[in-house]
């Protein structure tokens, strides 16, 4: 049964992926001018001069002149035989720019996740059990400041109070000394270091949010008749709460782990920007903004599949924790 | 064979017009050669390497007749880095204009006169059809190997010639021919054009002149079929498309990225790069190059700072973040606008830097280019009017602009060189400046835009509201938007209805100077019109020459596309490639001036202000840099003031 839920989804996935990607690189393509007209302003605005004739010739290397679905049919059969063409900035091949970039997206995501879920679930379940306390005002201010304040504002006021009062540089993720090193126990202990500064600054909004979802949900089951039953039945009040309301308050947790995936590449992207961080974000933002379309394309196609991914992911963990999403 | 032509200066005007022409080819070969000095001093580590027996002698490293640079202040120490600022990606020039283009020519750090690099010495024949450069003896690339003409003749013959590789760049010829190249022997080489070519020295200077001597043939020409039987499998092994970019992956080319991203690439750099820029780099760093070719008057082998470090910060605030917080050496690109001066000018002390002044040879901040080639025929006719445009020139009150936009800092000015330039030109700067709205109007009146409509704005002729838009970039220059709400409200007054229309870059850049699609358009008239600069405000040669981009088309491909421009453009476009070609620098600048004079009776294009000077900041305690530099792309400011011979004070 739930095989066979899960294949039907994952069959599903395919022609979605290709309506995706189609419309996505259409989406890439509608921006008037393309590669070379964007190069050659930039260039342009910098005070630069460019080789017309040059321009020319590279727009005819890179089949910039051709009809919009040759373009994309050239770039996905190519690409899904795992070669995601060359960027046309960086003349080198797709897929060696995006792995590093995705690696330290993954690990600032997930270490993301991890504090938001250690902070949140606690604090969520807080607050609902003692509602209307002082301490769950408190919380609930704090949530609410940290979800109103937007996280690039964050990371500039941090950033600003950093320099201008510590001397210090809060931005990027690693020191100068680790930044092109390969991987060792030192340099992941510089990764930890830093780390923690992206954390917190994405990490209060969905905190924030998270709080008050959980804090909902669990206000919602504690009066239920069950609770009252195994209150009654003499059950202790903190393994009462986290058997059954917490059970089912923590639904919209797993259900939005599938928005997690794609948030690894594009999630928090002006943030990364403000504070340099070497993930896969400023290089999406800065492929769409070139219109490097073979790069901006290879991770709008992760994009895609990411999402595809996560939401199987999600319903699948759904399925396993909820009894009732099941047998539906 | 060589060259007979002498010439005298005289004043100021022959000083600046010296370094401009050909006639100066002489001065520096004496300086130079005569130096024959011995390179005796080397960096610290390098010793090191010598002792070790990794490295040749410096003497052996520099050859037997290396460049000798008299620093601006003081003979330097060895040591230290410098730290600079890129913005994102595409900031690759940000690098060129630190390291320098190592052409075999350079401009001098006055962007005067253009002197030897590369090559020890040049001579031109009396026509200046012929140029023979003289290399260095013992000049070696950064991995050691010798440099010779072989070099120069693989990158002329097997690149720049090469039409399966790139088209020819346009300066590589005259008439439509290109240049022909010949080895006399192995350090001298002779280029040859069909037609006298007075300006490619100056080509030759600039930064996109670098192609004769930017590969190394030893390593580049493994990537070419020409040389490499089994290239395709190594197009395989590098994940390449075809030949031409497994080259661009590994050489680089001028103007990408990809030019800093192989640290195996040899170059003729003082620097050379060990943390490249790539896709996912978050940092450049380039390292000494122990073979550089330039040593100081005792003979101290150049550069003396160790390390260039260039962190590469998202966008420009991160840039002047890290710039007030004293972690930038250098900063001058992007950082250098008049709203960041007082961010700037407040954190000296924090950030231990002062200011020096980055200064244009001419011109004026912001141009508007009305499309006298206009897709739409009413405005078309209407720009077309001489009056139309003095009415708007006279109805800009520039003085209140200048007051409250750029907070009084500025002179009003239409465009081209200043006052002391020899190529200044009195009627195109100065001519219809005063703010007079009555003759505005009267002018207009005088056009058939006399009918009102209800909101008291002009009727076109057939009775409908005559209202146009200007193109403009805010991302640019932030006074731009600023000045054209000024301007709006001032035309407004003489019933002018103009719309700002602010876009993105890419956008404007499409829809103007591709496609034409534009009613006017406002761009800087920082141009001047030294030798190898293009003077796109006076004759349409550029894609910013946006008061008739079809003209320009029309010139780029000799007639075959665009539009047939009016007899006064193509008189300016005959006179633009007959002063390219003149070896007299006389002769050249009574040239330029006749198109400039014909420019300025048709007054094609609108300007504000002077192009003020802009300031960039340099860290107390770092020496030989000048308080001024000239600033242009021609002088890629700040490499002519030779930054290696920048060095850090104990």
């Amino acid at each position: 049964m739930l095989l066979l839920y899960i294949l039907r989804r994952i069959v599903w996935s395919v022609p979605l992926l290709f309506a995706v990607t189609l419309i996505a690189f259409a989406l890439i393509s509608a921006p008037p001018g393309d590669y070379i007209t964007s190069f050659a302003a930039k260039l342009s605005e910098s005070g630069d001069v460019v080789d017309q004739a040059r321009l020319d010739a590279l727009r005819e290397r890179y089949g910039l002149d051709e009809p919009f679905l040759l373009q994309y049919w050239y770039w996905i059969s190519n690409a899904i035989r795992g070669d995601f063409g060359i960027s046309f900035e960086w003349q080198q091949p797709v897929s060696t720019l995006i792995w590093e970039r995705m690696s330290l997206s993954v690990t600032l995501a997930l270490a993301t996740l991890m504090f938001t879920w250690a902070l949140a679930l606690p604090i969520g379940i807080y607050s609902a059990v003692r509602k209307y306390s002082i301490g769950d005002y408190l919380v609930t201010t704090i949530g609410f400041i940290g979800l109103a304040t937007p996280n690039f504002l964050f990371a500039l006021v941090l950033m600003y109070i950093a320099v201008v009062h510590f001397g210090s540089d809060v931005s990027g993720l690693f020191s100068d000394e680790y930044l092109d090193a390969p991987w060792s126990w030192a340099k992941f202990v510089d990764l930890a270091k830093h780390i923690w500064i992206p954390v917190i600054i994405l990490g209060t909004s969905a905190t924030a949010s998270l709080v008050r979802i959980m804090r909902a949900n669990l206000l919602d089951e504690l009066h239920r008749p069950y609770v009252t039953t195994a209150r009654a039945k003499g059950l202790s009040e903190f393994r009462l709460i986290m058997k059954y309301p917490v059970r089912i308050a923590i639904n919209p947790f797993v259900s939005t782990i599938g928005w997690a995936f794609p948030q690894l590449i594009s999630g928090a992207v002006i943030t990364a920007v403000v504070l340099s961080l070497p993930t896969a974000g400023p290089l999406m933002l800065q492929a769409l903004l070139a219109q490097d379309m073979y790069l901006a394309g290879a991770f709008i196609l992760l994009l895609c599949c990411l999402s595809i991914i996560g939401m199987l992911v999600s319903d699948i963990l759904l399925a396993v924790i909820d009894p009732r999403i099941r047998f539906r | 064979m060589k060259r007979t032509t002498t010439y005298v200066t005289s004043g100021s005007v022959g000083r600046v017009m010296a370094g401009l022409m050909l006639g100066v080819a002489f001065v520096p070969l004496m300086a130079f050669s005569a130096a024959a000095q011995d390179a005796i001093g080397e960096a610290p580590a390098l010793a090191e390497n010598v002792a070790a027996g990794e490295l040749p002698p410096v003497a052996e490293r520099v050859g037997s007749e290396p460049a000798v640079i008299t620093p601006l202040e003081a003979i330097g120490s060895y040591g230290g880095e410098l730290r600079t600022g890129l913005r994102g990606s595409s900031d690759h020039n940000g690098i060129l204009r630190v390291v320098g283009p190592q052409g075999l020519v350079r401009w001098d750090p006055h962007y005067t006169e253009v002197v030897p690099n590369v090559a020890d010495s040049f001579d031109v024949d009396a026509e200046g059809k012929v140029f023979t450069f003289h290399l260095r003896e013992g000049m070696k690339w950064s991995d050691g190997t010798p440099f010779t003409a072989d070099d120069v003749m693989f990158n002329v013959e097997d690149l720049i010639l090469n039409d399966e590789f790139a088209p020819t760049p346009a300066r590589y010829t005259t008439g439509g021919e290109p240049m022909k190249a010949e080895k006399l022997d192995d350090y001298t080489v002779r280029f040859t054009f069909t037609q006298p070519y007075g300006d490619f020295l100056a080509e030759l200077a600039a930064p996109l002149g670098q192609n004769p001597v930017l590969y190394s043939k030893n390593y580049c020409s493994q990537f070419m079929p020409k040389y490499n039987d089994n290239i395709d499998d190594l197009i395989v092994a590098e994940n390449a498309a075809d030949w031409q970019n497994l080259f661009l992956q590994k050489c680089g080319d001028l103007e990408i990225p990809a030019r800093w991203g192989n640290p195996e690439r040899p170059t003729l750099d003082p620097w050379i790069v060990t943390e490249p820029y790539s896709g996912g780099a978050t940092r450049v760093v380039m390292e000494r190059n122990p073979y550089f070719w330039q040593i100081d008057t005792e003979g101290n082998q150049l550069p003396y700072i160790d390390k260039l470090v260039m962190p590469i910060g998202a966008d420009t605030e991160s840039l002047i973040l890290a710039a007030i917080g004293g972690r930038i050496d250098y900063g001058l690109r992007h950082i250098d606008t008049p709203d960041n001066r007082p961010v700037l000018a407040e954190n000296r002390e924090a950030g231990d830097y002062h200011f020096f002044e980055a200064a244009p040879p001419g011109g004026s901040n912001m141009v508007i280019d009305f499309n006298l080639t206009s897709k739409n025929p009413e405005l078309k006719k209407i720009f077309n009017e001489k009056d139309f445009r003095v009415a708007m020139s006279l109805g800009m009150d520039r003085q209140a602009i200048i007051d409250t936009v750029m907070l009084g800092d500025g002179e009003p000015w239409q465009h081209g060189p200043f006052e002391d330039h020899p190529y200044y030109h009195e009627q195109t700067s100065t001519q219809f400046l005063e703010y007079d709205p009555e003759k505005a109007n009267a002018l207009l009146d005088g056009l058939g835009l006399d009918q009102r409509g209800p909101d008291g704005m002009r009727l076109l002729p057939n009775g409908e509201p005559f209202t146009f838009k200007i193109d403009v970039i805010p991302t640019f220059d932030p006074t731009w938007v600023d000045a054209l709400q000024l301007i709006q409200q001032q035309w407004a007054e003489i019933g002018v209805d103009m719309e700002i229309n602010a876009m993105e870059r890419t956008f404007f850049y499409q829809r103007t100077s591709e496609s034409n699609e534009h009613d006017a358009a406002v761009w800087n008239g920082r141009q001047s019109w030294v030798s190898g600069q293009l003077p796109h405000q006076i004759v349409p040669v550029s894609h910013d020459s946006r008061y008739g981009i079809p003209w320009v088309n029309w010139y780029e491909s000799n007639g075959e596309g665009g539009e047939e421009p009016p007899a006064s453009v193509k008189k300016r476009l005959e006179l633009f490639d007959k002063a390219r070609g003149l070896a007299d620098p006389d002769e050249r600048r009574a040239t330029m001036l006749e198109m400039a004079s014909i420019a300025a009776d048709e007054f094609e294009v609108i300007g504000l202000s002077k192009a003020l000077p802009t300031y960039g900041i340099v860290k107390n305690g770092l020496r030989n840099v000048p308080e001024s530099m000239p600033s242009s792309w021609s002088f890629p400011t700040p490499s002519p003031t030779l930054l290696q011979t920048w060095y850090w004070a104990d």
